[in-house]
């Protein structure tokens, strides 16, 4: 079968939001390159390792890689959702070189402080991938806004940890935390550069999607990470993230950035709740 | 705002309001709550941080009034909301003084 040499150009908009979205892993991929570049082995100072710190600071450490462990998983299933779009499949494939350098660093904390054997790290890696991490939503909107959430609590979390590391005197994990902190920052205002032109593309499917997520949302460790509640009760207690943390550093200022109110989001849950309730049945279709 | 009401009046707004918390708060969790008090935590019913943004929604929309976003966080206590719910309408002339 041949091909013509010049296929015949799909829907405008579409192709418009397609060279969008690339042009906005350019911007990402280019400043990644420039300015956020750093190497697990070479770049964190593991003979700056606190040996007495305390086994919560490690348990935290441990916690984290156990979550950044999911990668395979995160990796196979969130790129093909987005496969469709170049930018965002090509940020995709970053993303997941970027993320797989935070599991490496936090296990060779694990392995260099001594606080965990290599059998044991060994045995966690096996139990972990025992389970499997699922999707938490369905369409490749609102994966990207549970992006923008994500990667936002992940950074809070990481810099409140950071805080945490520097007062037990580890300056090794402070620096993980740090350049871990700056690489989940930087994937989140990717995510919301994307939801920005999605709020574009269609404003109120894109605020459902929002309000749908936003209520809806757990961090990706929940109910795959073995003893994950006994863990997070110690994170919570060594780095305070809480209710107040929750909305003062991630949920209004993701909403701020995507210029969206709560208001406007709250009507956008109402509004819908009132068609679904004024649509016939015979007018709703599975999709 | 209407101020130098009497104690009665002031309980019986404060009644109203966890009425009207109890009522939104089962309708957006699915699940009723009679035995709360103001002293409640609102973790303790097991409402998370945007499950009570969606009761404030709620009740910002019946009594036709905004509660500022900086304040939200700091609710720990269905008090410190109805606290705040109470500042804003005007209503019964403040939290209590």
């Amino acid at each position: 079968m041949s091909l013509p040499a010049t296929a015949p150009p799909r829907v405008q908009s579409d192709t418009a939001k397609q060279a969008r979205l690339y042009e906005m892993y350019k911007t990402f991929f280019d400043k990644a390159e420039q300015e956020r570049r750093w190497n697990p082995f070479r770049d964190v100072p593991y003979e700056k390792i606190n040996r007495n710190a305390p086994e919560s600071l490690v348990v935290v450490a441990e916690t984290f890689c156990c979550v950044e462990s999911y990668l395979p998983d995160y990796v196979a299933k969130g790129i093909n959702i987005v496969r469709p779009y170049f930018g965002q499949a090509w940020f995709s494939a970053n993303w997941a070189y970027e993320e797989s350098k935070h599991s490496v660093a936090l296990m060779e904390y694990l392995l260099q402080s001594g606080r965990r054997s290599p059998e044991a790290m060994w045995d966690l890696q096996s139990r972990l991938m025992e389970v499997e991490w699922k999707l938490p939503f369905h369409t490749s909107r609102q994966m990207t806004v549970y992006g923008c959430f994500q990667e936002m609590a992940t950074f809070v979390i990481y810099v409140k940890q950071e805080q945490t590391a520097k007062t037990h005197g580890d300056e090794c994990l402070a620096t993980i935390f740090r350049l871990n902190a700056r690489d989940e920052i930087a994937h989140c205002r990717f995510y919301e550069d994307v939801v920005k032109v999605l709020l574009e593309e269609d404003r109120v499917g894109t605020l459902r999607d929002v309000a749908h997520v936003a209520k809806h949302f757990q961090m990706p460790g929940v109910g795959i990470v073995p003893d994950y509640d006994e863990r997070i009760k110690v994170m919570r207690e060594e780095g305070k993230v809480d209710r107040a943390v929750f909305l003062q550093k991630v949920f209004f200022p993701v909403l701020k950035y995507l210029e969206v109110t709560r208001q406007e989001l709250q009507e956008a849950v109402w509004s819908e709740r009132e068609e679904r309730h004024t649509t016939p049945r015979s007018e709703v279709h599975p999709c | 705002m209407i101020v130098g009401l009497r104690r009665t009046e002031k309980m019986a707004g404060r009644v109203e309001l966890l009425g009207i918390f109890q009522k939104t708060a089962a309708e957006i969790v699915e699940r009723e709550f009679p035995n709360i008090s103001e002293k409640t935590a609102i973790s303790e019913l097991g409402i998370d941080s945007l499950g009570m943004l969606e009761i404030v929604g709620s009740m910002e929309r019946e009594l036709k009034i905004q509660l500022p976003d900086e304040a939200l966080a700091g609710i720990q206590t269905v008090e410190d909301l109805l606290n705040l719910v109470e500042k804003k309408s005007g209503s019964v002339g403040g939290s209590g003084a």
